[in-house]
């Protein structure tokens, strides 16, 4: 265990590298919150989610829904890294006619279960993929990755009344809690605490962790896994920007562009070569 | 040439829908029903019934609907998901686009009480801009049947094909308008009557009012010709460029915007390379009314006096041009 903790660590960190160059070479994006959702990612990918690079289409995997769609470089950067395709491919990103789109495009990349970018509506894609595989008695999980800005949105409460009634336990949404979004706090745009206490009247079974440890992560993921009878939710404290001093816990920073001599000190940051 | 019956009662299409995909829920186990608290509207409590475990009711949240429609698509499921047209289109619009539109998910989407025959529900219930919005949605496609044994082909079509697709749906239609040589096709409009001098061309609700008008324009001295026209995405282009051809003049008549429709559909076509005279009738920049079907058909110029005196305008206009 204390080996896999390492090599997620690892991954984690080279996931956080690549995806900062993926963006940087696109000429900059996203990076706040694709720099928080890294481990929850890395995790999913490389530890928990059933998945098989070379059956990518194969039905008896496990789903992951993107809710928030503008964290794609991340999502791209695990798959490539997960073998679905080459490191190289992501020079893509954001070019015209690519298969890297900023906000994920499921037609367009094996690996990619939802299209996803108009927030808000990825928790009902998630509770009819995981009602189907109720109906088919299959026991594989649908992964939900959801913005904490985007819980604003009320399809998503809609949403978790759904996965409640139908009892929808193979749902497992994990909340990227950076406690910011495009125009300042989530607290002061639309306060959505007790975030926890909204979910468990929504009929949720609710966990903490600390979203950029890989140990607490996988813990509270297989204790989701293990939880019957209702749907669960996890929700993960985060930095936005993480890992990049400068960035981190910046609204400012939930999209931008760097120069050429913040890109060099950045990778130093985040230990490239290291 | 197939004809048309004579006219025929209104009757509520959650029958047919209902029993329909009941029938079809038989055969196929991958077919759900998808509800918005409206299952009175629609019909499906059969399948219910039948299929409990595939009949997914979402409560007052057309947002959801769609979006579960399109989770339970992308596990290549059917999902029929029906709520009011007016809904479907506009609350859920943005769902529709990107959950189910732009995923490409195979959702059939059902917009039922469509147009005008929510009747005194009125302007907040009556879609008139469902069909231009869908129209313009990529990906999608777009029915709009006359009559209930359409209609049942239509769904029945729509069980195999893939892709988003919209289907609408009023509350009432004509049980049997056309005679038994008709059948439905996904890939062409019927000329159900020739005619020299101006081309009718209608569907959904409309239709039963223009073949009603077509014997009264005739009594006039006008020699129409009609085009039923139930898909209007992908469309026929072919039978509406030959429509402007033989007649050099075109009425359409829907229960819906004069923007974006069946009108703004047959228009657009026309202006590519062909000169012919597009008169249009419908909603006029208008919300419907909190009033009967009858009324609102009259109001709104869906009528066999007002086809009479527009296709009189377009023929005078026809007539200038030349």
């Amino acid at each position: 265990m204390e080996d896999k903790i390492t090599e997620l660590k690892n991954t984690a960190r080279q996931l956080r590298i690549n995806t900062f160059k993926a963006i940087t070479n696109a000429g900059g994006g996203h990076y706040g919150g694709s720099l928080s959702v890294i481990e929850i990612l890395t995790v999913l990918y490389f530890d928990i989610m059933k998945i098989d690079p070379k059956k990518p289409d194969d039905y008896e995997r496990d789903r992951l829904v993107l809710s928030k769609g503008h964290a794609g470089p991340v999502l791209y950067t695990a798959l490539a890294m997960r073998g679905y395709f080459p490191l190289s491919d992501l020079k893509g990103l954001d070019k015209p006619l690519s298969n890297f789109p900023k906000h994920v495009d499921r037609l367009k990349l094996k690996g990619i279960d939802a299209s996803t970018g108009a927030l808000g509506q990825g928790l009902s894609i998630a509770c009819g993929m995981a009602i189907s595989l109720k109906q088919q008695k299959k026991d594989n999980f649908v992964f939900v990755v959801l913005g904490d800005g985007e819980l604003n949105s009320g399809q998503v409460w809609e949403a978790a009344m759904t996965a409640s009634k139908y009892n929808l336990d193979n749902i497992i949404a994990i909340v990227d809690r950076n406690m910011l979004q495009i125009d300042g706090s989530t607290e002061d745009i639309m306060p959505l605490e007790p975030l926890k206490d909204k979910w468990k009247a929504f009929g949720w079974t609710v966990f903490e962790a600390d979203g950029h440890d890989v140990e607490c992560l996988h813990e509270s993921i297989i204790q989701a896994k293990k939880s019957k009878g209702k749907p669960n939710v996890i929700i993960a404290k985060t930095i936005k920007g993480c890992g990049v001093s400068f960035m981190e816990g910046k609204w400012q920073w939930h999209s931008g562009a760097i120069d050429e001599n913040q890109y060099k000190s950045c990778l130093q940051e985040l230990g490239e070569g290291v | 040439m197939n004809t048309v019956n004579k006219k025929s009662e209104l009757k509520p299409c959650a029958s047919t829908y209902g029993n329909v995909l009941t029938n079809l829920g038989r055969s196929n186990p991958d077919i759900f029903v998808l509800e918005a608290d409206l299952m009175k509207a629609s019909g499906t409590r059969p399948f219910m019934e039948a299929y409990p475990d595939r009949h997914i009711n979402l409560g007052v949240a057309e947002q959801n609907l769609v979006g579960v429609a399109a989770g339970l698509a992308a596990m290549d499921r059917i999902p029929f998901a029906c709520t009011m047209a007016n809904f479907i289109s506009q609350r859920a619009c943005d769902q529709v686009t990107i959950s189910v539109a732009f995923n490409k998910f195979n959702v059939k989407l059902v917009g039922c009480y469509a147009g005008l025959s929510q009747e005194k529900n009125g302007a907040t219930h009556i879609s008139i801009m469902d069909v231009a919005i869908m129209r313009a949605l990529p990906n999608m496609k777009v029915v709009v049947p006359s009559d209930h044994a359409e209609l049942a082909e239509v769904l029945s079509f729509a069980e195999k094909d893939t892709g988003p697709m919209y289907i609408r749906m009023p509350r009432v239609l004509p049980e049997s308008l056309f005679d038994q040589s008709y059948r439905f096709s996904f890939d062409r409009g019927y000329r159900l009557r020739e005619g020299r001098d101006i081309t009718i061309i209608a569907n959904g609700i409309s239709s039963s009012v223009a073949i009603d008008s077509l014997e009264v324009l005739k009594k006039e001295g006008i020699d129409a010709a009609f085009i039923h026209l139930p898909v209007v995405k992908p469309v026929d282009e072919d039978i509406i460029l030959e429509a402007a051809d033989k007649t050099g003049a075109i009425l359409t008549v829907e229960d819906h915007s004069i923007y974006g429709g069946l009108g703004g559909l047959v228009t657009e076509i026309v202006s590519k390379n062909r000169s012919a005279v597009v008169g249009r009738i419908g909603l006029n920049d208008m919300f419907g009314l909190t009033a009967s079907l009858d009324f609102q058909l009259n109001y709104f110029g869906i009528s066999v006096e007002n086809i009479l005196k527009c296709a009189k305008e377009v023929l005078i206009s026809k007539k200038n041009i030349r």
